[in-house]
């Protein structure tokens, strides 16, 4: 799951950034508003953070350019002032949820899980195919019951194979969603990282969930 | 009670004094021009009888018929007319007053006897009242005759009767229909002041986007319809200054505290190394510190708007001033490579509080070195200018944006070049130095474009000038 985060402040910009890459987010960091716009426009994020004060373009327009431009990606929007009038300015012009400053992060982390659960699957946001289960919530992955340890990054490709199951993920698709904008997609990490995961989740399993689709990417399904 | 009552009884009470008045002073015109017609047409008559006997050598007359043929205007059925003797007694008398008994009164013989003309009024039972003249008639001082002439005052009293009806019908007639006219007239009035005190209700519950609807005219109303929207004007405005600045207050407060709460639940989430703990615990005590200065300088504003800050006015040499705050900026400077240059300098004393003024200039140089390029310069410099001293800070930096430089003073405003280019600022220190020169009864203004630097112009007036 990648996430763009335009926010002025560098310092709560920081700890927004570290605290979802420790959730195994992808997070791109921007300052300036209409920076921030151009790269909603190009990377095809699954979330956007956005606070309301900004630089060269306030945060009320980013939101605005962001729905006239007919991305649906779900935002979150994070503001200072707590008069109504202001979040219901916000809420109007597109953005799906709001936090007021100061937050509590783990409020911030749950948000993020329910707006990015409105997109896929309903229900209580648990993933599961077959007998693989995900909870996006505790960051727990078992298999027929039995727990398997992933790393952060393995986590994330697990995650964002498992919300798009029966469709085929190309390495472009696979590096937009789970690297941020410093990865370089000529490498052949991705590969790399999807053996990670099927040493752990197929390994010594008559039914393999991972599929390599020749020549585009590769599937998470059931058969 | 309310207004329009009182209105229309006070304009009843006039309408009634002015109709008493003026009923009573026609009543009385009318009454006595009535009766002096009357005494004047019973004098002429007299005349004309008194000459008549003149003419007949006083001689006494014979009978009715005679007396007839010689005053044809006693014939008049209005006027009767008597003769006496000297002594009282009737010599002849005209034939309408036969029925009655008319003696000459006591009074109108003594004035006879001496020789006057007497009116009178007579009333005797069942009849109208009568006006009698009594003219003597003197021949060598001696008296011969008393002729009385008279007439029924029937008419007069009549007409003035009438009158008297007249105007008591029409007095309280007119009094109601003015009374009514009042009311609806003091009502119609006075609407424009039901509508104001309803709006001024309606702004009351808090609803500063109310106006009233001018109306049209120039009058009374007009004046107060408007000068109580300017008021409302004034009002909002401040009212969204001040929502405005809590908001701008509340925000720059709460940006701090976001980045500590934030940096510390993140640090607490999981066991960290010693030296990340180390990292979040510094900033936040520089958060700390930015709360701190704000806090610190929103309350030296509040404490400046509610008049409770202590100013000196003491001679202050300026120069001397500007010598040591130019010192204190050029270490600011070595740490950025800026060169903090003293190009003009001038004896000058002005009145005032020496440590708010370093303040100002130290504050102003600060800013100077912050947005300087590094190892650029920045100008200090102090002259006397049409008889005021004159301290200007030049920097080389980025200057500041036509749009933006009339807000630069006010509280929290910060441009987004600002916003981003120091981050510590609090955006109240152009406000402060604002106050400073302004309770100096000296002014501030700025000189800027945008990549070629600014000047900030304080001028102060001299102590000798205002001494």
């Amino acid at each position: 799951m990648r996430i763009l985060v335009i926010e002025d402040e560098t310092k709560v910009g920081c700890f927004i950034k570290r605290a979802l890459e420790e959730e195994s987010y992808a997070v791109d960091l921007c300052e300036d508003g209409a920076k921030g716009l151009q790269m909603a426009f190009a990377t095809n994020y699954d979330l956007l953070i956005v606070d309301l004060m900004l630089p060269s373009l306030p945060g009320l327009d980013v939101l605005k350019g962001v729905r006239q431009a007919k991305i649906q990606t779900p935002i979150l929007i994070l503001t200072a002032q707590s008069q109504v009038d202001q979040r219901v300015k916000g809420l109007d012009a597109g953005a799906d949820d709001y936090l007021t400053k100061p937050f509590a992060i783990d409020e911030l982390l749950a948000r993020i899980r329910a707006l990015l659960r409105r997109g896929a699957t309903e229900g209580s946001g648990v993933l599961q195919i077959d007998d693989l289960i995900l909870n996006p919530a505790t960051r727990e992955v078992t298999r027929d019951g039995q727990r398997i340890d992933l790393t952060s990054k393995e986590y994330a490709l697990l995650e964002y194979l498992m919300r798009h199951t029966g469709r085929v993920l190309t390495r472009p698709m696979i590096s937009e969603h789970v690297w941020n904008q410093d990865f370089d997609t000529f490498t052949n990490v991705i590969d790399v990282y999807v053996n990670y995961l099927r040493n752990k989740i197929d390994r010594g399993r008559s039914k393999k969930l991972i599929h390599t689709i020749r020549g585009s990417g590769y599937m998470l399904k059931a058969d | 009670m309310p207004l329009r009552v009182r209105l229309t009884l006070w304009y009843g009470t006039a309408l009634a004094l002015i109709l008493i008045i003026f009923s009573t002073v026609l009543y009385v015109i009318t009454a006595r021009s009535l009766r002096d017609a009357v005494d004047q047409s019973l004098e002429e008559t007299a005349a004309v009888a008194v000459r008549s006997l003149e003419e007949r050598g006083f001689l006494p007359l014979i009978d009715e018929t005679e007396l007839m043929s010689q005053f044809p205007e006693l014939a008049r059925i209005d006027k009767f007319f008597q003769i006496f003797s000297p002594s009282g007694t009737i010599t002849i008398r005209s034939p309408n007053v036969k029925q009655h008994e008319m003696p000459l009164s006591r009074q109108a013989l003594e004035v006879a006897s001496s020789g006057h003309t007497l009116f009178e009024s007579a009333k005797y039972p069942k009849e109208p009242p009568l006006r009698l003249i009594s003219v003597p008639i003197i021949y060598r001082g001696s008296l011969l005759y008393i002729v009385q002439v008279g007439t029924t005052m029937d008419s007069v009293e009549q007409t003035l009767n009438r009158l008297l009806l007249v105007l008591l019908v029409s007095m309280p007639v007119a009094l109601a229909v003015s009374l009514v006219g009042g009311w609806f007239m003091a009502g119609r009035a006075l609407r424009p002041v039901d509508a104001i005190t309803l709006a001024a209700q309606r702004i009351a519950g808090g609803d500063l986007t109310q106006r009233l609807t001018a109306p049209a005219s120039a009058d009374e109303i007009g004046r107060l319809t408007n000068t109580f929207n300017d008021m409302i004007d004034r009002l909002e405005t401040s009212f969204r200054q001040i929502r405005q600045f809590s908001s701008d207050a509340s925000h720059e407060l709460r940006t701090p505290l976001t980045v500590m709460r934030g940096e510390t639940e993140l640090a607490l989430r999981r066991p960290r190394e010693t030296d990340d703990y180390k990292i979040v615990l510094e900033s936040n005590l520089e958060e700390i510190d930015r709360m701190t200065r704000i806090v610190d300088e929103l309350l030296f504003l509040s404490r400046a708007d509610m008049g409770e800050v202590k100013m000196e006015h003491l001679p202050v040499q300026l120069d001397l001033l500007i010598e040591d705050v130019h010192r204190q900026a050029s270490l600011l400077g070595q740490e950025r490579d800026i060169q903090v240059v003293l190009s003009a300098t001038t004896s000058a004393v002005v009145l005032g509080d020496e440590l708010r003024l370093r303040e100002l200039f130290l504050n102003l140089l600060d800013n100077a070195v912050k947005y300087s390029r590094p190892s650029g310069t920045v100008d200090i410099a102090l002259t006397i200018y049409q008889g005021q001293a004159r301290v200007s800070v030049t920097d080389h930096g980025i200057g500041i944006a036509q749009e933006d430089q009339p807000q630069i003073f006010d509280r929290f405003y910060r441009t987004d070049i600002a916003r981003a280019h120091t981050k510590k600022g609090t955006g109240l220190g152009l406000a402060i130095c604002a106050w400073i020169a302004e309770s100096h009864r000296g002014e501030i203004e700025v000189q800027s474009q945008v990549g070629e630097g600014s000047t900030f112009i304080v001028t102060l007036p001299l102590a000798s000038a205002s001494a």
